[in-house]
């Protein structure tokens, strides 16, 4: 559905993405992360056509931004960043004018009535919107973004400055229409996508760091694996028995238990699974089992992983240097 | 066409949200009407010479730069820009529905001035002949301005600096179209005032269809200056995104 070849983009001396290639299947959710300047709005800016690549190509559902953009924007429901809105027209009126700009015609009553009732806009249809709060306002711009039923969302940091239950709210909509749609969001808090997004694309310093689900991204931010395990067994047995499973590298003692329990961390190759070899330890030497944990690690450390180590030691390509003439 | 006029009635109602284009309007009909009506009471003759000699000033210094300076501004610095040049439709037919909005709101302050040859009929025997020169001149005129006007708005995100420049620029159009200023320039670098003056000068064109001499080439001028900056505003609107 949308699909980035080799995409760079320049600012006079600033390099805002630098060869991003990455594509998205139709009815697919992909969470756009990346610290604040990474790269993640002017890429969707490209996608929309309001800026052009300097350099490779964007299609969306096989039209190209550059050449055919009518087409590519008729598919396409945007909420920029800075959630722009003309603050002097109410808010119905607002929605009229967007309804007649997207060619809406006979279906607009009743695309009008669905999105004031998704977007939860009732109460406010005839206040001015200059005078709205943040998530009302909000909530004008996704409703813009909707009311043409597009094929393709792009939603820049859709639920930023919100309250926990308009999150929510916001969250749960961009669930409902996930079936039907292709919808590309981004946002600085990891936790944000790891719950709705099938794929997650890692964008730092204009580069593509890492493209995959949450999980393969966090397994393969671990250099290793870890699991707790807390059991009635003497130290010495325990240790002994656990050194003999293949793959297991060290082993960590939680100190000032109760005499007769063990509890350790036990770090091994990453790409091994020693549940089943372990299990198997357990059940032969007979110990009571107190507590068994995988361990991972935490949202916001995978997010600083993600973001500052993986650059240099994931992909270093050199940047492309060409400018593309148009 | 159907999208100029939908971009058209957008921004022609949005002159109305804010005051300054009717606070503008007002000071255009006043200053115009009483610093002719001091003419007229000074020299009463029954014609507009003295309003049409200084149109060009008064609109290309104030009047227009004031009307078209929030057309890209107001976007830029909103940001509604980015949706509105994401919407499905040419960017020329969104200049071009702009451009008009401002248009069809410079003459309805123009037809407010329209007093004064009413007032002109009930009094005395005008020669109506200039009078519709001038205003058909005046119309070709505010026409010019705007297209430069909303040129210069789609560079800069503030309005004020818009209002500037498009005074600056506007008011150069018309002084060097003034007889006295190309022979200054004429003193500095030779054949360059007589250059401007007969090339670029907007008021020796304006003067000649007030007079009631349309000619060809007058209303060529205009109209293909006119045409060349809304060009240019769709053409620069396109690039930015390269």
């Amino acid at each position: 559905m949308i699909e980035l070849q080799n995409v760079s983009k320049r600012y006079g001396e600033t390099q805002a993405l630098k060869d991003v290639s990455f594509s998205v299947q139709k009815g697919e959710i992909i969470g756009f992360v990346g610290p604040n300047g990474a790269g993640k709005s002017t890429a969707m800016k490209i996608i929309t056509t309001y800026t052009a690549p300097s350099a490779g190509r964007v299609s969306v559902g096989g039209f190209d931004v550059v050449d055919h953009p009518l087409e590519v924007r008729k598919q396409i429901g945007y909420l920029p960043e800075r959630v722009p809105l003309y603050e002097d027209m109410l808010v119905a009126e607002y929605l009229e004018f967007i309804g007649e700009a997207r060619h809406l015609n006979g279906q607009f009553k009743s695309r009008f009535d669905w999105v004031v009732d998704a977007c939860g806009l009732e109460t406010v249809l005839k206040r001015k919107i200059g005078v709205l709060s943040k998530g009302y306002r909000q909530r004008t711009c996704l409703a813009q973004a909707l009311i043409h039923d597009p094929d393709v969302l792009i939603l820049d940091e859709p639920t930023s400055g919100l309250d926990p239950l308009q999150i929510i709210g916001i969250r749960n909509l961009i669930k409902d229409l996930a079936h039907s749609k292709t919808i590309i969001l981004s946002t600085h808090i990891l936790s944000e996508v790891a719950t709705i997004a099938d794929r997650i694309l890692v964008i730092n310093q204009g580069r593509l760091v890492g493209n995959g689900s949450f999980d393969e991204l966090v397994s393969s931010l671990m250099d290793r694996g870890s699991v707790y395990i807390s059991a009635e067994a003497g130290k010495t047995a325990f240790d002994k028995a656990v050194k003999a499973i293949p793959a297991v590298e060290e082993i960590v003692h939680d100190s000032g238990l109760k005499r007769g329990v063990v509890g350790a961390h036990i770090y091994f190759d990453p790409k091994a699974n020693i549940l089943p070899a372990l299990n198997e330890t357990v059940r032969s030497a007979g110990w009571n089992v107190l507590a068994l944990q995988q361990e991972r690690l935490s949202l916001e450390e995978s997010f600083i992983r993600l973001t500052q180590s993986m650059p240099e030691a994931v992909i270093d390509q050199p940047v492309q240097e060409e400018g593309r003439a148009s | 066409m159907r999208d100029i006029g939908i971009i058209f009635r957008r921004e022609f109602k949005a002159y109305f949200y804010s005051p300054i284009a009717y606070v503008f309007s007002i000071i255009f009909i006043v200053l115009n009407a009483s610093l002719y009506m001091f003419h007229f009471f000074f020299f009463g003759n029954a014609d507009m010479r003295s309003f049409f000699s200084s149109l060009p000033l008064v609109l290309g210094l104030i009047f227009i730069p004031a009307i078209s300076m929030r057309l890209w501004s107001e976007e830029k610095k909103l940001g509604t820009i980015e949706l509105l040049l994401t919407l499905p439709m040419k960017t020329e037919h969104i200049v071009l529905g702009k451009y008009l909005a401002s248009f069809v709101f410079y003459l309805a302050a123009l037809a407010g001035t329209l007093t004064i040859p009413i007032m002109l009929l009930i009094l005395g025997h005008p020669d109506m002949g200039p009078i519709f020169g001038g205003y058909f001149g005046a119309v070709l005129l505010g026409g010019f301005f705007l297209a430069v006007g909303i040129f210069v708005s789609s560079f800069f995100s503030d309005q004020i600096v818009s209002l500037i420049i498009t005074s600056m620029t506007c008011g150069f159009l018309a002084l060097i179209g003034w007889q006295y200023v190309p022979m200054v320039v004429d003193g500095w670098i030779p054949g360059l005032g007589e250059f401007l003056y007969n090339f670029v000068g907007v008021t020796r064109h304006f003067n000649d269809i007030e007079r009631g001499v349309i000619d060809l080439k007058s209303l060529v001028y205009f109209l293909s200056f006119t045409a060349l900056f809304l060009y240019l505003n769709a053409k620069t609107l396109e690039r930015r995104k390269a």
